[in-house]
């Protein structure tokens, strides 16, 4: 058994040979292992699931996926995996059909295809939906249908590309769950996602891609405990005072943050030295006549933390 | 007990495809043609519309049932190689492409199926054009040159629409084409009516590079005419164009990219 179970080295990868989607991708994820992969749009997120999944090549690097070579043996690696698509993919056949279909393609027997049938139907609350076509389903229902049908075979590895775009919050947190109870069972997980809030309730690992190379790795606590110095400040001015963002800016001139925004009366700080500097804060707007009303102070969020790397 | 993964995509390609519109598309206009057309066209005659051809009058509808019966390998060739096209579109292509399956086990899956249909709907054209009735002469050579020409017809024709399949970019686009073609190919060749001194010399032309005269020419001869010397030199003209087209739509078929 191999101790990592996808295995991913300098993959680099160009569809116009000017610019890179993939630019020395690496990262690894172990057997029952739920690994997060997170970047903005065009970060490199589909085409590395792409090449993981031997649905395209690359122009160097070499990977494994659950210990076959995504080249050599890309046969053995289709076999033994999962994949719900970013896009919708259905047959143009009813509900059930597609539960069937999907099984029979994996040549999953009869009787046991129509007991999973049943169980992820009633799983996923596709029951009163069954015998209808997937035409005539909504979006959110149409990517039930999807990652539910995924689960009609049996996998050693599944590749989520943003599996919960479009559902509500109910039947995402039932889909998530579903994926943990697998991933508790061995069953490894490689999820894409821009909702931050789920990869932070999800994922064991994150890895946060960016112009095609993992930035930043880790659990989320990691994450967060690595930028934890780095807190939001916001302070409400009172209503008269109208500011400009040249103003504050020279107010604060002295001082330095990560980043600073102003939106009509609203100054919002993000810094790592909050504690330090609060007071000069406070001071310096008091000295330029700024009435302040209120203040928050937020500790850090996944939110911060991916922006903070992918704005590096 | 295992089924190989070709079976399996036929299967699935079966399924998928037997709903209503593709099964009124496949059976459903054929046979108004052999109805309404030939009974029709027969009408406009008093004594009955005769089409004299190989030193033979035979009525309009016997003339006519083998032509509809050709139809059915461009019909299901249309099912077979447009299934790459919506598999492409709605996403199922991709979706194959990462499950257990090779590529050429996909294509095969396609044939398959695209040869499937042609045969069925082939024998229920024939059921139905003998309850007209449709004056017919069996014999095993015919039965086995009509069996050969509509499977290699319906190769012909899948592998002219995967060709459309795997270089049309737009739903627009694929649907003109298949649209622009199926006029086309219908009703410029020797399936619907013969080949006469009036003809207009155009047309002539089309109905000549047109693979469904070849075809329709052939079935005419397995079951009216006789199989003779035309017939083998029209089963040779469809086997070539068969393997230009099968080995054109290899090679777009290699380069296709998933999704559209």
């Amino acid at each position: 058994m191999p101790e990592n179970y996808i295995e991913i080295e300098n993959l680099r990868k160009t569809y116009d040979g000017k610019k890179y989607a993939l630019d020395g991708l690496t990262f690894n994820t172990g057997k029952g292992e739920i690994y997060g992969l997170l970047g903005k749009n065009g970060a490199g997120k589909s085409t590395s699931i792409k090449i993981m999944t031997t649905l395209i090549g690359f122009n160097s690097g070499k990977g494994t996926v659950a210990g076959y070579d995504i080249v050599k043996e890309a046969a053995k690696i289709r076999k033994c995996i999962g994949v719900v698509q970013q896009e919708e993919s259905y047959d143009f056949a009813t509900v059930e059909n597609n539960f069937k279909l999907a099984g029979l393609l994996w040549e999953v027997g009869r009787e046991e295809r129509d007991s999973r049938m049943n169980e992820l139907i009633d799983l996923f609350g596709l029951d009163e939906i069954r015998k209808k076509r997937m035409f005539d389903l909504s979006g959110g229902q149409k990517k039930r249908v999807q990652v539910a049908r995924e689960f009609m075979h049996d996998m050693k590895v599944i590749f989520l590309d943003e599996p919960t775009v479009g559902l509500d919050p109910i039947m995402r947190r039932k889909i998530l769950d579903y994926i943990r109870q697998k991933a508790n069972k061995g069953l490894t997980v490689l999820f894409t996602t821009q909702n931050l809030e789920e990869a932070d309730m999800i994922c064991d690992r994150i890895g946060i891609i960016n112009n095609g190379m993992i930035v930043e790795e880790g659990t989320s606590s990691q994450l967060k405990n690595k930028y934890g110095n780095l807190r939001t400040l916001t302070i409400w001015a009172g209503d008269e005072s109208m500011l400009s963002k040249e103003q504050v800016q020279n107010i604060f001139s002295d001082l330095s943050f990560d980043q600073l925004e102003v939106k009509e009366n609203v100054i919002t700080i993000i810094t790592k030295n909050l504690e330090k500097n609060l007071g000069k804060i406070m001071s310096l707007l008091s000295a330029n006549n700024i009435q302040v009303e209120r203040i928050n102070v937020e500790n850090p969020t996944l939110d911060d933390v991916f922006i903070k790397v992918v704005q590096k | 007990m295992k089924i190989p993964a070709f079976l399996r995509l036929t299967i699935r390609n079966v399924v998928v495809n037997t709903d209503m519109g593709t099964m009124i598309f496949m059976l459903g206009l054929p046979t108004l043609y052999l109805f309404v057309m030939g009974f029709m066209f027969q009408g406009i005659v008093p004594t009955g519309l005769q089409i004299k051809q190989n030193g033979l009058d035979i009525p309009y509808t016997t003339f006519l049932a083998p032509g509809i019966i050709a139809l059915q390998s461009f019909t299901a060739g249309n099912i077979g190689g447009g299934m790459l096209w919506s598999d492409r579109r709605w996403g199922m292509f991709e979706q194959i492409m990462v499950g257990p399956f090779r590529r050429f086990e996909y294509l095969l899956g396609i044939i398959c199926v695209s040869i499937f249909f042609a045969i069925v709907g082939s024998l229920i054209m024939l059921a139905f054009a003998l309850a007209i009735p449709v004056s017919f002469n069996y014999n095993l050579i015919g039965v086995l040159s009509f069996l050969v020409t509509i499977v290699m017809g319906t190769i012909l024709f899948s592998s002219l629409f995967l060709i459309i399949s795997g270089i049309a970019k737009s739903m627009q686009a694929y649907q003109t084409i298949t649209i622009v073609l199926f006029f086309l190919l219908d009703f410029a060749s020797t399936s619907f009516y013969n080949i006469t001194s009036s003809t207009p010399v155009w047309l002539v032309y089309i109905a000549d590079i047109n693979p469904l005269t070849y075809i329709s020419n052939i079935l005419r001869d397995s079951f009216i005419y006789g199989v003779n010397y035309q017939t083998f030199t029209s089963m040779g003209i469809i086997f070539a164009g068969m393997v230009v087209l099968f080995a054109i739509s290899m090679r777009v078929y290699r380069n296709i990219r998933s999704g559209i």
